[in-house]
């Protein structure tokens, strides 16, 4: 098992990247009052540990035992009938799901199970009815109408079931959810937690750590504690015991962006250009999201830029960022970003160099 | 042609004995299904006014499989031409097609090689039909080229009978849902062939009962091959098509019409293609008929404008002959119509329009050129809307696109601009019709042609001009954005109707389409070029396979409790596995994998490494590829 999951808090007590928010989420459970939550934040900050962290909180060691189930749904939605596979994970209290998978029929299922949960309320012991839990994951991925429904569902059944909703940006789900929620902020965790966190999981492992090692991972983690883990694993394996100046193995994928980047720099036209378009297929290919590859692109080409053109590359960054989120084909608004930025780029060259 | 056998033999216009065959009425009522290609022309669309009586009533039957529909206008027109009467001059009731049919060889527009070869081919079998050998030829070419009509004639004048297969109406399913409580069958089109097939195997029918029969031999015409759908049916017709080849006793002629020399696009040109070899592998004899040439349409126009006596000038015969492609039926028909027209918008000869290029819409290059050496009388109240509507194949369309030929800068700067644009704005006359006509005729998808474009526009950039570069690629990311406002349900609202997003879908291929010429304003130096077929399919569908490899893994790298996103399994988690086995830390993986044994996920690390070499492998494909 990797150290990510290995030395995952499963108690709200033992977390220690976001201690407060734990402390108060065990309050929240422990006065039997639980509003609909909206977890949001930056990936690898912890959202989701601190869901299944309460979750057990909630309804004890149960949560632990889910099964994984295929299941396919058949709505009636009027006038057609529609069938949609979707995979679930359920315990007998919750039941967790990435809704955005079933694509632009989201809105059907998000409705349907929420039904289905309903209508097979536990009962405890003292004969009175519970209420379930839905996780829902990137809710920020999920369609206008998705997110609409979540909002009617969430009134009806309000007295029934509860909903945790995960997602990376809260700007990203509409008002009417986010007023009818909790909204609980997971921040990336800072450079000190994450050292905290590294050095207890090396205290456990019993590993001999040099002085500033763990703040140098943690310096390029980029404040994403499951990166640190993974690399501070990687090292591990690497070499050990860990000497002072011991390289940081790099990202595969991070290294291959830094090579278009530098691509870029050093010729800028059409054919280059189509090289780059080559290169980006291949992160395609490996299901490198092509948001965080535009990003990924404009911070490598940022290090290497004169700063009078900053502004205008970030500019047209998220300029085309935009355009990809609403657009169909991610690759032509990343090469029209690339193209741009050659064009900016060649034409600051011959201002300068004549 | 009598009743004498169970083929349908049914003319489509009420008047009996034209020509070959007569009118075999089922059931009282004269059902016209389809007759020879020429007289199927005569379908109008039934107009819902009162005149319609004065239409043949022939027109009932709206199975119109090959033709264009005649337009409104054309119908519009006849109509007022048979309610006029004093300057007709013709029967209303019949379209020259039919009235001019050839009745001997010199009239037959066809090629005399073509014509001979048929002839030939069919005397032959007639002098001995032989058991085992073929009896069987295969005429294929264009709609309107004279296929059934050269056969007639042939037949005709060999002096055999000519029989054809006509299936009976088909059963709509809507209708045969309505009856199914009646308890009658449903027979598809190709359950009726096979049944034909497999009687005239049985019973050898057209050597009939009769016996006057024999001395006359007979010739059987398939001209309405059923169309099928799916394997499974084209398999059956292929059996059927050979059972009737090889037991064939009786000289049979198979007509195919080409439309996949113009729809290239369309799927359905492999479906014809395969039919048409499978046919010639059960040793079928193949001729092909070419489209007809400007030629002989001419002559054909010129001799039914005689024997009506219709005084059209010249030119318009011309242009008829030129704009119909080859297409006779096409060519007689629009003369038919324009005799109509010049009677009713000139009822006295005074102004007769010896240019009619701007009304015509075809697009074809040959008008063009007549444009260009105009003379410049230009008539704009009447549009004649003759011609057929020019295809051309997605790549020719691209081809224009992405090659972005223009005028010399001499040529227009004889025109004196309304206003002037800025230096870099300003672009040659292009040497194509209007982009978005180029695209009709292409019947270019927006999404395929924008996909097509941003593969290969890049080619065609000339390396020095990284601005133009990004002109083009800002404008295709302009198009993919409307165009997906269609598409992407989930920005979509669910109120907006079919039609906006057909326009949007227009608009977006415009888009990129006029972009691409836009942008693209130092083409480099024309060279072969070869259009690559989008790289962004197959990436999209291997990085959606690769996807689906991922969605386990989502489960199990995250402790087994809970699910984890695929956008950090993609970029933190498979990286890191995929190091941890790298080469480089063979050694190394012996550390690491007693951490990895003791535990039960032994199998999520082992799927991730598999989807990680399976990856790699894509990875060399694409760049074979």
């Amino acid at each position: 098992m990797l150290w990510v999951d290995k030395y995952r808090p499963r108690a709200l007590d033992k977390i220690i990247a976001h201690e407060e928010i734990a402390q108060n989420l065990k309050k929240l459970v422990s006065e039997h009052d639980c509003p609909h939550l909206l977890f949001y934040g930056p990936t690898g900050s912890g959202k989701k540990t601190l869901v299944m962290a309460l979750l057990k909180q909630m309804f004890g060691p149960g949560v632990e035992k889910v099964k994984l189930e295929n299941k396919m749904w058949k709505i009636d939605a009027g006038t057609r009938k529609i069938e949609l596979e979707l995979t679930t994970l359920s315990s007998t209290h919750h039941v967790e799901m990435n809704p955005s998978d079933a694509g632009f029929q989201d809105r059907h299922i998000v409705q349907e199970i929420i039904k289905e949960m309903a209508r097979n309320r536990p009962v405890d012991t003292k004969g009175k009815k519970g209420f379930k839990v839905l996780v829902l994951n990137e809710v920020d991925k999920l369609s206008r109408e998705g997110q609409h429904s979540l909002r009617r569902t969430m009134e009806k059944y309000s007295a029934s079931c509860r909903l945790i909703l995960c997602c990376n940006s809260s700007s990203k789900v509409t008002e009417a959810v986010r007023s009818r929620c909790l909204n609980i902020r997971v921040n990336a965790p800072t450079e000190e937690q994450i050292i905290k966190v590294l050095e207890f999981i090396g205290k456990k492992e019993n590993l001999q750590l040099p002085p500033g090692f763990t703040a140098r991972i943690a310096a390029q983690s980029n404040r994403n504690l499951r990166r640190a883990i993974l690399s501070f694993e990687t090292c591990r394996v690497q070499q050990y015991p860990f000497t002072v100046n011991q390289a940081l193995p790099p990202l595969d994928w991070e290294q291959y962006v830094s090579e278009i980047a530098s691509d870029i720099m050093k010729e800028q036209s059409p054919k280059r250009l189509f090289s780059v378009r080559g290169k980006i297929y291949e992160l395609l290919v490996n299901c490198i999201p092509p948001e965080i590859i535009l990003k990924k692109l404009l911070s490598e080409l940022l290090k290497k830029l004169d700063s009078e053109l900053k502004h205008e590359v970030c500019h047209w960054a998220a300029y085309y960022e935009h355009r990809m989120r609403f657009g169909q084909k991610a690759i032509f608004h990343i090469e029209a970003f690339v193209a741009k930025f050659m064009s900016i780029y060649k034409a600051f060259l011959i201002a300068t160099f004549g | 042609m009598r009743k004498r056998n169970p083929v349908l033999v049914l003319s489509s216009s009420d008047e009996e004995g034209d020509g070959v065959r007569g009118c075999a009425t089922s059931g009282g009522r004269c059902s016209s299904r389809r007759g020879s290609r020429s007289a199927s022309a005569a379908r109008k669309r039934p107009r819902g006014r009162g005149s319609r009586k004065s239409l043949p009533s022939a027109s009932r039957d709206g199975h119109v499989a090959e033709f264009d529909m005649p337009s409104e206008e054309f119908c519009d027109h006849l109509h007022d031409f048979s309610k006029t009467p004093g300057i007709t001059q013709t029967d209303t009731k019949e379209l020259w097609t039919e009235k001019h049919k050839p009745h001997s060889l010199a009239e037959l527009a066809v090629h005399k090689k073509k014509v001979e070869e048929v002839k030939r081919w069919l005397e032959e079998r007639m002098k001995a039909p032989k058991e085992g050998i073929e009896n069987c030829v295969l005429i294929t070419g264009r709609s309107g080229v004279g296929k059934s009509t050269a056969i007639h004639v042939i037949a005709s004048l060999l002096g055999a009978d000519l029989c054809e297969w006509m299936s009976p109406t088909p059963t709509l399913w809507e209708e045969h849902v309505h009856n199914s409580n009646s308890g009658l069958q449903y027979m598809s089109k190709l359950d009726e062939f096979e049944g034909f097939i497999e009687k005239i195997r049985k019973y050898s029918l057209l050597h009939g009962a009769y016996a006057e029969e024999l001395r006359k031999p007979t010739v059987l015409l398939i001209d309405d091959i059923p169309v099928t759908k799916g394997r499974a049916s084209f398999s059956r017709l292929r059996k059927c098509i050979k059972t009737l080849i090889q037991s064939a006793q009786t000289p049979t002629v198979i007509l195919i019409t080409e439309y996949h020399k113009i729809e290239s696009a369309d799927s359905a040109t492999e479906y014809w293609e395969e039919l048409e070899s499978s046919i010639e592998q059960a040793g079928a004899y193949k001729v092909g008929f070419n489209p007809i040439t400007e030629n002989s349409i001419k002559k054909t126009l010129t001799r039914i404008c005689q024997e009506e006596k219709c005084d059209v000038p010249a030119q318009w015969i011309d242009h008829i002959a030129r704009v119909s492609g080859g297409d006779i039926r096409h060519a007689i028909t629009s003369l038919q119509y324009c005799c109509i027209k010049m009677v009713k918008s000139f009822p006295v000869h005074e102004s007769v329009p010896n240019d009619t290029h701007d009304e015509l819409k075809s697009g074809s290059p040959s008008l063009l050129s007549s444009a260009s050496s105009g003379d410049g009388h230009i008539n704009p109240q009447i549009s004649l809307p003759w011609g057929r509507d020019e295809k051309i194949t997605l790549f020719h369309a691209l081809g224009k696109f992405l090659h972005n030929k223009r005028e010399t800068p001499h040529a227009f700067a004889l025109a004196p601009d309304l206003f002037t644009l800025k230096k870099k704005y300003a672009r040659n006359p292009l040497k194509m019709d209007a982009p978005e006509e180029v695209l009709l005729q292409a019947h270019g998808q927006a999404r395929t042609i924008m996909d097509f474009l941003q593969e290969n526009v890049l080619d065609f950039v000339s390396d020095e001009a990284t601005d133009s570069g990004w002109v083009v690629n800002s404008y295709l990311s302009d198009a993919d954005y409307m165009l997906a406002s269609i598409l992407h349900p989930k920005f979509c609202r669910i109120t907006e109707t079919n039609e906006s997003d057909s326009v949007r879908e227009l608009v977006a291929a415009s888009v990129a389409v006029r972009g691409v010429l836009f942008g693209n304003s130092h083409p480099s130096p024309s060279r072969w070029h070869t259009i690559r077929t989008p790289k962004l399919w197959q990436i999209e569908q291997t990085s959606r396979h690769s996807k689906i490899q991922m969605l386990p893994e989502r489960f199990a790298t995250y402790g087994t409790s809970s699910f984890c996103s695929l956008s950090s399994i993609a970029t933190e988690y498979r990286p890191t596995i995929k190091w941890f086995y790298s080469p480089v830390n063979v050694h190394a993986h012996d550390n690491i994998s007693e951490s990895l044994h003791g535990e039960n996920d032994m199998d999520c690390t082992d799927g991730s490494l598999e989807g990680k070499k399976s990856g790699e492998s894509e990875e060399d494909d694409i760049e074979d590829w």
